[in-house]
């Protein structure tokens, strides 16, 4: 990855929805909550955007063509990927390149998601993604009754349990963390105490993954504004700059919810000793070395995902993750805190953006009582190998 | 037979072969014929060579289980009534992997690891489904 985009563009503005689960409010009135809220957040008239960047679309979030219609915007650049959480790197970091590169002005990523709404959308017979065989987009296999998302990430913890011999009571420190963190958030919509017996009792969804290791179904909105680094230093807010950035690993050795080698759909060979050139590129492309990001946020919709992305950016060796977070190390105050505002697991499903947001609020110091001391490099990353650096 | 409600496979000229030759109780793969590397899922061309001379050659038929999950969630009403029931990766004898479901198992029985065979299920006049039970003799 090339250091060419380092700290070219920055987020100014963040806003969000409230957060719940039955929200009353349709998908486009909640994306025009968060999007007046980032306008107010930024110092920034609606007139200002030019750009949108989504990939939640219709009928679980909005399409950008709702969008411009219905706030009365006029656009000039838009990116729009697959209604899908794989892409929401591939959507911030399209803003960023777009307003590096003078296309655009100030791009507006605008997600929101109605899941209590569209609940018949997510793995039944209306999910139509649900219906690709021969393992993708999650290794549906929809002739057997592998429909939804959680069955992919079953499928590879169940393997990472065999050649590792990691337990499910392991896994729980992933939400039994997640959840620690919600507690000390006021938005989250998940907000009771977890304990490992708690996760250990939650019924069985798709084994290994019992019901506390799947994000939470909810409605919310998250929209966050981009625009390039020498305007950002002219406007209300302290700058988060986008230090670096590394996309999205696709092949046959690529299974989205599975490290490389673990052997999921086609993955062949084995695993490597430590974390793959490729997937360190983000690093040398922020000048950010892996042991000064302070926080780790992560696209949580399945708590192995958390064990998956350690390992890939080699915050741990392969089969280490399932120890590595063990006794509060990735909870509050932990040394490498993850998800500080509760994630997919706790706060609300915003697709991550929900995370994106509590990372600009850490690096401005807005954090309150979850706020990790002297944020000054965060890192987002996913299990399928994209990732962006954030500093201030 | 009744209505068959659940999701059937979506047949395109890529993968026709496989569901025919399953409908005769065969199972074919697509495998290369410049490489000879067998492959899946079936494609126009060869991911390992680039060849265009895809063939189809019957495989063994059994494998090992690389990974699997049993499903207790009723997302999709067609299947409610065989909750809980197992859905695995087979790695083929000949390198690939598949998916399918598991049957004859008791839940205690699965494991990373254990041999199945493939058994064919005539689901309607036209769709007969590959299924694997663990391996006999």
């Amino acid at each position: 990855m090339s250091e060419a985009l380092r700290d070219k563009a920055a987020i100014v503005g963040i806003g969000t929805s409230k957060f719940g689960r039955h929200l009353p409010e349709s998908q486009l009135a909640l994306a025009a909550q968060a999007f007046k809220a980032a306008l107010a957040d930024a110092g920034l008239e609606r007139g200002d955007i030019d750009g949108l960047s989504i990939h939640i679309g219709w009928p679980l979030g909005v399409d950008y063509d709702q969008v411009a219609q219905a706030f009365g915007l006029e656009i000039d650049f838009v990116n729009q990927a697959w209604t899908h959480g794989r892409f929401v790197t591939g959507s911030l970091q399209t803003a960023a390149m777009a307003v590096a590169c003078g296309m655009a002005r100030v791009v507006a990523c605008v997600n929101v998601l109605s899941f209590t709404r569209e609940r018949d959308i997510l793995g039944g017979p209306h999910d139509f993604e649900g219906y690709r065989e021969t393992g993708g987009t999650h290794a549906e296999t929809p002739h057997y009754g592998l429909t939804a998302p959680a069955g992919g990430a079953a499928l590879a913890m169940q393997r990472y349990m065999a050649l590792y011999g990691a337990t499910g009571a392991e896994l729980a420190a992933v939400p039994v963390a997640l959840r620690a963190h919600a507690r000390l958030n006021p938005k989250a919509v998940m907000r009771k105490p977890m304990s490992v017996a708690d996760h250990q009792a939650s019924r069985m969804v798709v084994d290994p993954l019992r019901l506390f290791d799947c994000c939470i179904v909810s409605d919310g909105a998250a929209v966050v504004l981009v625009t390039a680094a020498e305007r950002a230093r002219d406007l209300g807010q302290r700058p988060v700059y986008i230090a670096g950035m590394q996309g999205m690993a696709a092949g046959r050795n690529e299974f989205i919810f599975a490290p490389p080698g673990l052997g999921i759909n086609q993955q062949s060979g084995p695993r490597p000793a430590s974390a793959a050139a490729r997937d360190l590129a983000v690093y040398r492309s922020a000048g950010i070395p892996r042991e000064a990001i302070q926080g780790l946020y992560t696209y949580d919709a399945f708590s192995p995902l958390v064990l998956f992305v350690l390992e890939r950016f080699g915050f741990c060796a392969p089969g280490e993750a399932a120890a590595f977070v063990q006794e509060g190390r990735i909870g509050p105050g932990g040394a490498l805190p993850v998800n500080t505002s509760g994630g997919l697991l706790s706060e609300a499903h915003v697709a991550g953006w929900n995370s994106l947001c509590e990372m600009v609020r850490q690096l401005r110091g807005e954090a309150g009582t979850r706020q990790i001391a002297d944020a000054r490099a965060l890192q987002w990353a996913t299990a399928w190998g994209d990732s962006v650096i954030l500093r201030n | 037979m009744g209505a068959y409600e659940k999701p059937t496979p979506r047949i395109n000229p890529d993968n026709a072969r496989f569901w025919e030759s399953a409908h005769e109780g065969v199972l074919r793969l697509p495998r290369c014929g410049d490489c000879a590397a067998w492959h899946w899922p079936p494609g126009p061309i060869c991911p390992a060579c680039f060849s265009e001379r895809i063939g189809w050659e019957e495989a063994q038929g059994h494998g090992t289980v690389s990974t699997w999950t049993v499903v207790h969630q009723d997302w999709f009403p067609a299947f409610k009534a065989d909750i809980p029931y197992t859905v695995a990766q087979i790695e083929l004898a000949e390198g690939v992997r598949l998916t399918a479901d598991i049957v004859e198992c008791p839940a205690d029985k699965l494991r990373v690891g254990l041999p199945v065979e493939i058994v064919f299920d005539r689901v309607t006049e036209t769709l007969t489904l590959p299924r694997f039970r663990p391996r006999r003799g």
